[in-house]
């Protein structure tokens, strides 16, 4: 039966895209009949209506007539649809409403005041909603920024507010779960009051030591104060404040990601919409300046000339011979390995860089500057990997003879590989070294994340004003110069700028059990950032060549976004669970979890104090025989969405038969129709022809 | 019915807020911009139309390639040149505004990109479509091949019942699965 169906399509799609679109259609949609059916009706423009008026507004004739070919016809089906939400002109939506008053004063005073009093609401929730957009922060930047350099820039300044939305959000949870507390209630008796002065200096603010560890910056400064209850603790609320960001932070990047994949991922490979969306969404209506409207052009042209070569490699690439495709798996095979052996030189230097800042003497030997050098080696040595690899990846990947997209993929996904892996080798060589230290080692960690914050800033702040700047002020002055030539314009790299904001939140996620200020450093780095990268991007940088769709990016952004998510979640958990062992005989304690206390039995004394049922209750909860039929349960509900998506895809399916077979029957309708017409209004040219074939018959007869 | 050119009523002004998507800021300002176009004795007549060329100079609409598509699609003129009232200046305004629902905004689109107002998107129309995106001159244009090429991958992909045009209906089947189409269908003074 389906066997029959897809032949039946295929056939007929063949036989009309190739035969029939040039000269056959063209004669269909060009009939008197064709003018006269309603889905044609509806979308004519309304000027060009007016003859056929009186064939389609059927019920109330003499009503219709009255407003003549101002009636919105089939568009006005329901009747408490907005007026602004019809497509006829001012005039035409003043004699709609017209007539509306006239039916509202017909249905009475109770339900014209109910309408009345819809349309005041409505009115003032778009109000509310439009003061509100208004509050979101930089609204008229963005605006500015889609309009000069179209999308792709545009979402990566989008998911920066994101960002700095989500770290002050981080902020709120923090004052209230951590620091508001200690503030209020105090901290322990032994820990001494906080003030500047003795051995600390202004480089304390970079190395996030002397006053600054013992500031409100770090874990240590949480010390349990007089907020002592069973089940309301100092501890307690830390862990519950870390654990809330945790979670609250999952579900909405998780939310954010699914909501774009939704959009554009299933929905665009499944039914492959690609180059109508190029060709019907592809101009930006928002282009004002015609220096960006060309590069648009160029943006499209672009993109549909790479579609096109992408199409053709792909039929290429299925002719490739045995030997061409064994040289080229080989070719790959070794830039693989290169790839991979650049990793691991990478994440060698990184060991060694973190053992070198490690294992510095006694820190009065040496001068303040060595020590500071020497305190960022880490930092350094990862933000110049990060720097040099992508560049490199790029390169590598067009030697491989993979088409466009899967280059730009490739490196992509390299190069995430490479910052995040990065980072945890450098957390997990870190946690080893702090491993048999003396001092606070949640502070110490902290530190290391303070400082990576501070550092990945600091390069941003020189990257954007040491470098960018005089490089566009040297292709101002001298344009023709050797230098500013050999350097060509600089464009804003997207992909670059969103792996360095996922990075940076990878980090802020990792540090914050540690550094619960980290998210409002966060919020003040994240803003100073957007104002550095619009300077940047607005000042210094020409359009890009190459485009990103915004969505399909932003999918991607997101994407990203939540795998530094899990990463620092997995860090984190790696970190917490280590110390176990030695926690009790040698560890310095410190911050909120003393007295034998830890992040794991902390909750134990809180559900020891409950009534019996409840602890029964939350064992019950915590043993796998609820996992059981929590697992089972899942599966249930997840094979019925999967079956009715599968459902879903086959009425699909049959819908378009469908569709295809009434459209090929009011084909043949309407080309019967004007057959039948011509004949009728003028015998005397279809008798010659009837003539002639008869003439022509009877000696073959 | 009209307005005097230079100032806007406030019975009207609430008029237009009710019948656009346009806010009264907004409004306020289309007139302002709408008032500058016009000539010194025009600015005391009632409901004057304003021709294509000088709404072409608008900054918004310069570098748009399909700005004299936009005037002819939503000018009210009988004589179809493309002039447009300060009336034809908001539905413009508001077609093109934040707030306006997907179903108007692609349909002003499947209007603008039908070239031969003759209700479906054919060949000859996609063809005039993709010259308008990748620019007019010769140098931009993309070779026959090509555009044979992609003419016939958006048939395939988007006309769905194969009668060789795209319609309005599965125009907007298109247009309904782009997120992007509504951020960039935007015209905003």
């Amino acid at each position: 039966m389906e066997n029959k169906t897809v032949n039946f399509m295929r056939l007929l799609s063949e036989d009309s895209t190739h035969s029939t679109v040039s000269s056959d259609s063209c004669e269909y949609y060009q009939t008197e009949i064709f003018d006269l059916l309603p889905s044609i009706q509806a979308s004519r423009p309304e000027q060009s209506r007016k003859p056929s008026e009186a064939y389609q507004d059927g019920p109330v004739p003499g009503e219709e007539s009255i407003h003549g070919h101002l009636s919105s016809g089939p568009r006005d089906k329901a009747p408490t649809q907005p007026l602004r939400n019809m497509v006829i002109c001012i005039q035409g939506k003043r004699s709609v409403r017209d007539r509306r008053k006239m039916q509202i004063s017909d249905i009475g005073f109770w339900v014209s005041w109910r309408r009345s009093q819809s349309i005041t609401m409505k009115r003032v929730w778009e109000q509310m909603g439009g003061a509100l957009s208004g509050l979101l922060p930089w609204q008229h930047t963005l605006h500015a920024i889609e309009g000069r350099y179209g999308f792709g820039v545009k979402a990566y300044f989008v998911l920066l507010r994101y960002l700095v939305n989500l770290n002050l959000l981080h902020c709120a949870l923090i004052f209230g779960f951590i620091v508001g507390p200690t503030i209020f209630y105090g901290r322990s008796k032994s820990s001494e009051p906080l003030k500047f002065g003795g051995n600390d200096s202004v480089l304390d603010f970079f190395l996030g030591s002397g006053y600054l560890d013992r500031s409100p910056v770090f874990y240590c400064f949480y010390t349990p104060g007089s907020l002592n209850m069973q089940c309301l603790n100092t501890p307690l609320l830390y862990l519950a404040g870390i654990l809330t960001i945790l979670f609250l932070t999952l579900i909405l990047v998780v939310r954010r990601t699914t909501v774009g994949y939704k959009h554009t991922w299933m929905l665009g490979k499944q039914y492959s919409m690609n180059v109508s969306y190029k060709i019907f969404c592809g101009w930006d209506f928002t282009i004002q300046d015609p220096a960006a409207a060309t590069l648009k052009h160029s943006f499209i042209r672009n993109d549909l000339k790479l579609f096109l070569e992408e199409q053709s490699f792909s039929l290429r690439e299925a002719q490739r011979t045995l030997g061409q495709r064994v040289r080229l798996y080989l070719l790959r095979f070794f830039l693989n390995l290169l790839v991979l052996s650049l990793l691991g030189g990478a994440f060698y230097l990184i060991y060694f860089a973190t053992n070198k800042s490690q294992d510095q003497g006694i820190p009065g030997e040496r001068q303040w500057l060595v020590i500071l050098v020497l305190q960022y080696l880490p930092p350094i040595t990862i933000s110049f990997v990060n720097l040099l690899l992508p560049h490199i990846f790029r390169k590598i990947s067009s030697f491989e003879d993979y088409s466009f997209t899967m280059q730009v993929n490739a490196t992509l996904v390299r190069s995430i590989f490479l910052k995040l892996a990065s980072l945890g080798i450098y957390l997990f060589f870190i946690f080893k070294h702090l491993k048999d230290q003396s001092q606070c080692l949640e502070n110490l960690f902290g530190r290391e994340m303070y400082k990576l914050c501070i550092f990945n800033f600091l390069t941003a702040f020189c990257n954007a004003f040491f470098l960018n700047y005089p490089r566009k002020l040297l292709q101002e002055k001298y344009p023709s110069s050797l230098l500013a030539q050999l350097w060509g314009k600089q464009c804003f790299l997207v992909p670059f700028n969103v792996l360095d904001l996922v990075y940076i939140q990878t980090v802020s996620w990792v540090g914050v059990f540690y550094c619960p200020l980290l998210p409002l450093i966060g919020v003040v780095t994240l803003t100073a950032t957007f104002y550095i990268q619009k300077f940047s991007v607005l000042r210094c940088c020409v359009a890009e060549q190459r485009m990103f769709r915004g969505s399909s990016s932003s999918v991607l952004f997101h994407f990203m976004l939540l795998l530094g998510l899990l990463m620092a979640v997995a860090t984190l958990g790696f970190n917490l669970y280590q110390p176990r062992e030695p926690a009790c005989n040698h560890r310095f304690s410190c911050g909120p979890f003393g007295n034998g206390q830890n992040v794991f039995n902390v909750t134990g004394v809180c559900v020891d104090s409950l009534p019996s049922p409840a602890q029964s209750t939350l064992s019950y909860l915590n043993s796998s025989a609820f996992a059981l039929p929590l697992i089972l349960a899942e599966i249930i509900i997840l094979t019925s969405y999967v079956s009715r998506g599968r459902a879903n895809q086959k009425a699909i399916e049959r819908l378009k038969d469908m569709l295809v077979m009434s459209s090929s029957d009011k084909r043949f309708l309407v080309k019967q129709h004007t057959t039948l017409l011509r004949r009728q209004r003028n015998p005397c040219r279809v008798r010659p022809a009837a003539i002639e074939e008869n003439q022509r018959l009877p000696p073959e007869s | 019915m009209g307005t005097t050119a230079s100032q806007l009523g406030k019975d009207m002004l609430s008029e237009y807020q009710e019948l656009t998507f346009l806010t009264k800021q907004e409004i306020l300002l289309a007139h302002k911009r709408f008032t500058e176009l016009l000539t010194r004795d025009e600015k005391d007549l009632a409901n004057t139309r304003v021709p294509i060329e000088r709404i072409l100079t608008l900054p918004e609409l310069k570098s748009n390639p399909f700005r004299k598509r936009i005037c002819h699609v939503f000018s009210t003129s009988e004589y179809k040149d493309g002039s447009l009232t300060f009336e034809d200046f908001l539905d413009l305004l508001s077609a093109f505004s934040d707030s306006a629902t997907l179903e108007i905004k692609s349909h002003y689109a499947f209007r603008i990109f039908d070239f031969d107002d003759d209700g479906t998107l054919d060949c000859g129309d996609l063809e005039k479509l993709v010259n308008c995106l990748t620019g007019e001159t010769d140098d931009t244009r993309l070779t026959p091949e090509e555009m044979r090429q992609l003419i016939n991958n958006i048939l395939e992909e988007s006309d769905i019942d194969k009668d060789g045009t795209v319609n309005l209906s599965e125009f907007q089947h298109v247009i309904s699965r782009s997120p992007d189409f509504v951020s960039s269908f935007k015209i905003v003074l």
